[in-house]
């Protein structure tokens, strides 16, 4: 994250002070994060866009209301929020299965993608939306840490808080999502990122290094 | 040199999520084990393919919710 943002804590400071441009910022930094979460559990697009609301509404309540009191771990907070609306809200379709569960075509139309070409972009509008595919059919428990880890900006010791487990299990879950989805991906290499190639592995390491 | 990196340490490495000396050592270890650098590279280069699925919701929903925050007021 660049240091020269504010940060969530002085941005809920100024929210509560009355600047409703600072809950702009807010929902700008965490609404893609949250959406994707909640867009993997419900796969619904509708849905996931009334739980969004649904999830900064029920924040809004907890921040104007004086209740907030998750220092520095706002962007965990609100997608912990998200999650758990979002599974009420899958286990209800289980009940009632929404009529476009089934149908991902409105999940590929509008990724953002960086300066490519059209058949660019729908190629890999493809490939990501074979890679959400993907991720649902991990098994429950790792698709949760997966999902939670990497799009709900929880660390692997919130999950294990969250989940009732130990930070070992965990970390061991996401061990195996990720084994997983690499076997599955090896199946369709073209699903990798093709900007970087697995045999590229020293500039990997130094950007790892330097950030 | 043989990998002695727990898989456990170089995920929560490249989800920096380990303290200073703990990093330290993991990239120190990098540099010297190419067979763990190829791991790393390969959970790094899931984690960018996983970055790469994020999605944004309609500008609609985003402004529906500023507004619904403007016009709430705390125990009214």
């Amino acid at each position: 994250m660049n240091t020269m943002q504010p940060s969530d804590s002085a941005l809920i400071s100024l929210y509560l002070a009355g600047q409703e441009s600072a809950f702009a910022l807010l929902l700008e930094r965490h609404r893609s994060r949250v959406f994707t979460t909640i867009l993997l559990i419900v796969r619904d697009e509708d849905v996931a866009e009334d739980l969004l609301q649904d999830t900064f509404i029920k924040a809004i309540h907890t921040l104007k209301g004086g209740r907030y009191s998750e220092e520095n771990k706002f962007g965990s907070w609100i997608c912990r929020i998200a999650h758990n609306l979002a599974i009420d809200a899958f286990r209800r379709g289980k009940r009632a299965p929404h009529q476009s569960l089934s149908d991902n075509a409105p999940l590929t139309n509008k990724l953002t993608v960086l300066e490519e070409s059209a058949d660019d972009a729908m190629a890999r509008e493809e490939t990501y939306a074979r890679l959400r595919e993907l991720i649902q059919e991990l098994p429950a428990a790792q698709k949760e840490v997966l999902l939670m880890r990497h799009y709900g900006d929880m660390s692997f010791q919130e999950i294990a808080d969250a989940t009732g487990v130990s930070i070992n299990t965990a970390l061991g879950r996401m061990r195996y999502a990720l084994i997983n989805l690499r076997k599955k991906m090896a199946a369709a290499p073209q699903l990798y990122d093709t900007s970087i190639t697995p045999f590229d592995v020293a500039p990997l390491c130094v950007q790892r290094i330097a950030s | 040199m043989i990998q002695v990196l727990p898989h456990s340490t170089l995920l929560r490495y490249v989800y920096n999520e380990l303290p200073a000396d703990e990093r330290r050592e993991v990239e120190e270890a990098l540099v010297h084990d190419p067979e763990l650098a190829a791991t790393c590279a390969d959970l790094l280069l899931a984690q960018r393919t996983l970055n790469g699925i994020r999605r944004e919701p309609r500008p609609e929903t985003s402004e529906a919710i500023l507004r619904y925050s403007r016009t709430f007021m705390a125990g009214a």
